[in-house]
């Protein structure tokens, strides 16, 4: 079964002075995969002022907007996504017939090196000594079972709280506060599942919240990780769910850095403030 | 050519002519005050005003009386005020730096020792009787250098925005320093034999332009306010006059802008306009009104830094 | 003749216990410095510093200087310059040039490896920390073909004599290695100041760097350029190596910018003329890895090009070197030196790698504990000299803090034995005397697609503190013209 997202992101800038020269990327375009596809796209700025695409370090359609002389102390942006979802079966998963092989996999030298991008960590997911016993792998149950138990543990060890923690906050931090949003979830659930030798991704994406998930009206993140035999697996441990209909995926990267939908180059002296918002509606489904 | 580098080559050649202008004004006004004709001109507070209202910061109390070492200290060496010779010769020197793999070595090597000779003079031998040896100096190394430019320079349009620079500088110096001297002639004047046409000044002013003995060969006679404007505004052969400047400057932007036909917004022809009117002036409609004519020229070689930078310097 | 009796250098002390070049096995001085001595004996003192004193005005009347900061105001200072030349023979440099271009080739091929199919390590030669914890290891460029196949086109290495008289490479700076324009500056200057020593050998020329330089970094130009546009890019006037970097800009006869003068639109890079946009190939860049697009690596980055790393990975310009070599010079990379150039060219290393310990080995880590006082500890990702401990130097109150932080970050620490730097005659101010000082030698290698080029000389640097052993001109270092002869 298909359904079909339309999606917008609004942004607000404003700046105390008037500026001229200025580069902004946005990395908020959903990517077709095996499980969705972007169908069409519109992007516009109060300011008409043509933009780019581009792809990014890591292979990710992005948006670039380059204003060189119109001056200006505001100005918005508003992108549209229509994007169809295919809804499959959670995942074409039997339980594997020896779970140490799968566990042996992980251990491989050749599995190390060709993962190792999302087996490092980074800044923002490496665990403070004393979080390295917060969750322990029971190697006698498949390791999709583990994540899974994983994922719920985040889910409770965290409660979702809104400005308690900004984009740069450590896990020091977070495992202390046991508070946060979905980027710290994300950040922990990926840096646990690391510890484990399992490959993990950051993800961002849009979240439909209608069915009344967490997320804070913004773009939304969740993980991927890699399970030997089935591939990668998307959990969100906001809440407690795994990936399906209800994501859709714009990028991944090792953290939070590599997926920050906006980048802003702005000359200008003083402050500028930044508003953004997100809306995820479903159309009616089709056949 | 990059439009950064263009921006910093024309400032180049603004700020070395404008340390050697300051530098002549004011050697020229205190060592001829000392023997003027009248008690007036002699007098030190006197010349020490004039020196102030050239670099652009005329001392307005007019009772305050003036300390001629703060003054001079002020206008030559002090690292704190932004028209101090020291300060334009720093100014040309970071601009060169940012310039330094398109102009040649000797040209490099000039500046850097000009900067060198600058921040390293004593300040207290300044103040005290250096005057005339830094003054000098500065005007003689600024000879070197354009010298360096003449002839270590590819004549492109790299040389060609640096004369630039140097041409509207010049131009404004020459109008600022007609200005000054506008002025104390006017003070000065008095009774019959200090009238504002025959002030001593005149000759002053001649002097501050390197230009008194090339207006002795045209006039012969000792110069009056008439002779000495059409002089120093009007002849195309004199190397210190407007006119010519406006000339070189119309030769420099073809360099630069090497379309035959002149875009009406182009600087090639905002250059070309103003030259034109100036062609055809006679000097009786400027000593008219000598003020509103400087006024104008003063606007007319702003608007014409200003086209370049929207032309050519916008990065 | 052993000992030396000529004006400038009789009181020239040798220190048997160290490897003066000026000397031979049997410990006659070589023809070639007998020669050299007996021109330079045809000065007095009084003339020979005066000749000094006027090399450094040259110096700074040209402005190679650099900026020291100190409490009061900035002062610009020469890099100081030995009017003694250090003079290299053909057979030695024929070592010198095939070891230095035998590492930079195979460092090349490391490069490409580690971000491609990483074979060395699946193979089992080095350990996969080497990239997963190495700080310049840039995921951005993984699977990313560079132009040309080119990561390192300009390699710095840094050779040293031992004792034991062979050649010993200390480091490889394969980001942005800098010192060239020294070199040409050096031989200009000692030319300038003792002209007639010249007619007396058969020195190769060390001006032609830049055109051969040029030439060879415009075979890795982006595919579908014809003619490339090439240009420098600088972080500015204020940037220690300027100099350098406008001195390299003239000589190539290419533009000198700053990331301001650059712009990207639709992946392709231009510069701002005055005659308005103009289309960049190949940009030689002086901008470290993480300053060179504030989108996609430190945003806080004035000196870079938003955008940049997007048309590069494109393949619409040329980056040189490539970004993300830092993981290659590496010091930890370093010891693995002689097996990645077996593994990739099937030689054997023609330069030898001073023996190291990694700290991160539980084993050369119990070693170097017990031996801190007889070895250099380095920390793994810095380079200029910083950061250096040498043992036999240290106070036991240093040996103790040293022991400590390489315990508490072992991965951040190599030791090797300290290697005894072979010395030179050396002009020492203070004393108005030649004395032996420590040397070592950095080349230049360039690589392009399929040749490449060494520039023959390279920059000779002298410790000129007595006994110091590190030459860095961040660490009180000067430096001498370097002289190859012909055949």
């Amino acid at each position: 079964m298909l359904s079909e997202y339309t999606i917008t992101y609004k942004t607000k800038n404003k700046y105390k002075k008037n500026t001229k020269k200025a580069y902004w990327q946005f990395l908020i375009i959903p990517e077709t995969n095996d499980s969705q596809e972007l169908v069409s796209f519109e992007f516009s700025n109060s300011e008409n002022i043509l933009y780019q695409n581009s792809i990014n370090g890591y292979g990710f359609l992005v948006f670039r907007v380059h204003s060189t002389n119109e001056s200006f102390n505001k100005i918005y942006f508003e992108a549209n996504f229509k994007v169809i979802k295919k809804y499959t079966n959670l995942i074409d998963y039997t339980e594997p017939l020896d779970i140490t092989k799968d566990y042996n996999k992980l251990e491989d030298v050749n599995f190390k090196i060709d993962y190792n991008t999302f087996l490092t960590n980074t800044q923002l997911t490496t665990l403070p000594l004393n979080g390295k016993s917060l969750f322990n792998f029971n190697k006698k149950i498949a390791v999709l079972d583990n994540l899974t138990e994983l994922n719920k543990w985040t889910n409770t060890y965290l409660s979702f709280k809104k400005k308690v923690t900004n984009t740069k906050t450590t896990l020091k931090h977070i495992i202390k506060k046991k508070q946060g949003v979905c980027q710290d979830f994300t950040h922990l659930f990926c840096a646990i599942a690391r510890a484990n030798q399992i490959p993990a991704r950051y993800v961002s994406g849009y979240l439909n919240q209608t069915s009344g998930y967490l997320g804070d009206s913004q773009m939304h993140a969740w993980a991927e990780v890699f399970v030997p035999n089935i591939g990668w697996v998307g959990f969100d441990p906001t809440n407690n769910l795994l990936v399906t209909k209800n994501h859709i995926k714009v990028c991944h990267g090792k953290d939070y850095k590599d997926c920050s939908p906006l980048k802003g180059i702005i000359h200008t002296k003083g402050d500028n403030i930044t508003k953004h918002s997100v809306q995820v509606i479903k159309q009616q489904p089709q056949q | 050519m990059l439009a950064r580098v263009a921006n910093n080559l024309y400032w180049m050649g603004r700020y070395i002519e404008r340390s050697e202008h300051v530098a002549r004004y004011l050697n020229v006004n205190y060592f001829s005050s000392l023997d003027a004709p009248n008690e007036l001109s002699q007098s030190r507070q006197f010349v020490l005003r004039s020196m102030l209202f050239m670099v652009d910061k005329p001392e307005k109390d007019e009772k305050k009386i003036l300390n001629e070492e703060e003054v001079l200290y002020q206008i030559g060496l002090d690292p704190s005020s932004p028209f101090s010779i020291l300060n334009n010769v720093k100014i040309a020197r970071e601009n060169a730096n940012s310039a330094r793999d398109l102009i040649s070595q000797e040209l490099y090597e000039a500046i850097n020792k000009f900067y060198h000779y600058t921040i390293n003079y004593d300040a207290d031998e300044f103040k005290k009787n250096g005057l005339d040896d830094f003054t000098s100096n500065v005007t003689e190394m600024t000879g070197v250098i354009r010298g360096k430019m003449r002839g270590t320079l590819l004549h492109d349009s790299v040389y060609a925005i640096i004369m630039m620079g140097i041409n509207i500088e010049r131009a404004t110096q020459i109008i600022r320093i007609i200005n000054s001297k506008c002025q104390d002639a006017l003070s000065a004047q008095g009774s019959y034999q200090h009238k504002f046409s025959k002030s001593f000044e005149w000759t002053t002013l001649l002097k501050c332009l390197e230009s008194y003995d090339m207006m002795r060969r045209i006039y012969k006679k000792t110069p009056t306010s008439i002779s000495t404007l059409e002089f120093l505004i009007l002849n195309p052969n004199c190397p210190r006059s407007i006119m010519n400047c406006l000339n070189q400057i119309c030769n420099n932007v073809k360099v630069i802008d090497d379309q035959k036909e002149k875009k009406p917004d182009s600087t090639a022809f905002l250059v070309g306009k103003i030259r034109s009117e100036f062609r055809f002036k006679r000097i009786e409609e400027i000593d008219e009104n000598i003020y509103v004519f400087i006024k104008k020229i003063l606007e007319d070689l702003s608007s014409i830094s200003i086209k370049m930078e929207e032309e050519f310097f916008n990065y | 003749m052993t000992n030396i009796s000529n004006n400038l250098f009789s009181s020239y002390v040798k220190n048997e216990e160290l490897y003066d070049e000026i000397y031979d096995s049997n410990g006659d001085i070589k023809d070639v410095y007998k020669k050299l001595f007996s021109l330079y004996g045809e000065h007095s003192l009084t003339n020979f510093v005066k000749l000094n004193s006027k090399a450094k005005a040259s110096f700074f009347n040209q402005g190679i200087t650099f900026q020291v900061y100190n409490k009061k105001a900035t002062q610009e200072e020469i890099f100081p310059f030995d009017l003694f030349p250090r003079i290299i023979n053909p057979e030695e440099w024929d070592i010198i040039e095939k070891g230095s271009i035998q590492r930079s080739k195979a460092l090349n091929l490391f490069l490409w490896d580690v971000y491609h199919e990483k074979n060395i390590i699946k193979d089992g030669i080095v350990p996969i920390d080497l990239i997963t914890s190495s700080a310049n290891y840039l995921h951005q460029m993984e699977n990313l073909d560079p132009p040309g196949g080119i990561y390192n086109h300009v390699s710095g290495i840094d050779i040293i004599k031992h004792k034991d008289g062979k050649f010993y490479v200390l480091e490889d700076n394969i980001r942005c290695p800098s010192g060239v324009s020294y070199v040409i500056c050096n031989r200009t200057a000692l030319k300038r100041a003792l002209f007639g020593v010249f007619n007396h050998y058969q020195t190769y020329s060390v001006t032609n760097y830049a055109e051969n330089f040029l030439e060879l970094l415009e075979t890795a130009k982006p595919n579908g350029v014809d003619i490339p546009n090439s240009v420098v890019i600088t972080p500015g006037i204020y940037n220690s190596a300027y100099y350098e970097h406008s001195y390299l800009a003239k000589t190539m006869g290419i533009e000198l910018v700053e990331g301001r003068d650059l712009f990207v639109e639709n992946d392709f890079v231009y510069m701002k003329t005055i005659k308005g946009p103009l289309k960049v190939d190949i940009i030689y860049r002086r901008v470290d890895d993480l300053y060179i697009d504030p989108l996609e690596f430190n945003p806080e980055s004035v000196l870079g090009v938003p955008g940049l790393f997007a048309a590069y990975k494109k393949g619409n310009v040329t980056l040189a070197n490539a970004p993300g070599t830092g993981v290659a010079d590496d010091k930890a990379v370093y010891t693995y030196m002689p097996e990645i150039i077996k593994y990739y060219l099937k030689e054997e290393p023609i330069l030898n790698n001073v023996k190291t310990y990694h700290c991160s080995r539980p084993k050369d880590l119990e070693y170097v504990l017990e031996h801190t006082h007889e070895l250099v500890i380095k920390p793994v990702d810095e380079s200029g000299g910083y950061g250096i401990s040498i043992g036999n130097k240290l106070s036991k109150k240093e040996l103790k803090k040293v022991k400590k932080e390489v315990k508490e970050n072992p991965r951040k620490y190599v030791a090797q034995p300290i290697m005894s730097l072979s010395v030179h005659p050396t002009y020492i101010e203070e004393t108005n005397s030649f004395e032996q000082r420590h040397i070592d030698l950095r080349t230049f290698t360039v690589l392009g697609k399929e040749k490449e080029f060494v520039l023959k000389g390279g920059l000779t640097r002298v410790a000129l503190r007595k006994g110091n052993l590190i030459v860095n001109s961040s660490q009180g270092g000067g430096s001498k013209d370097t002289w190859v002869l012909k055949k």
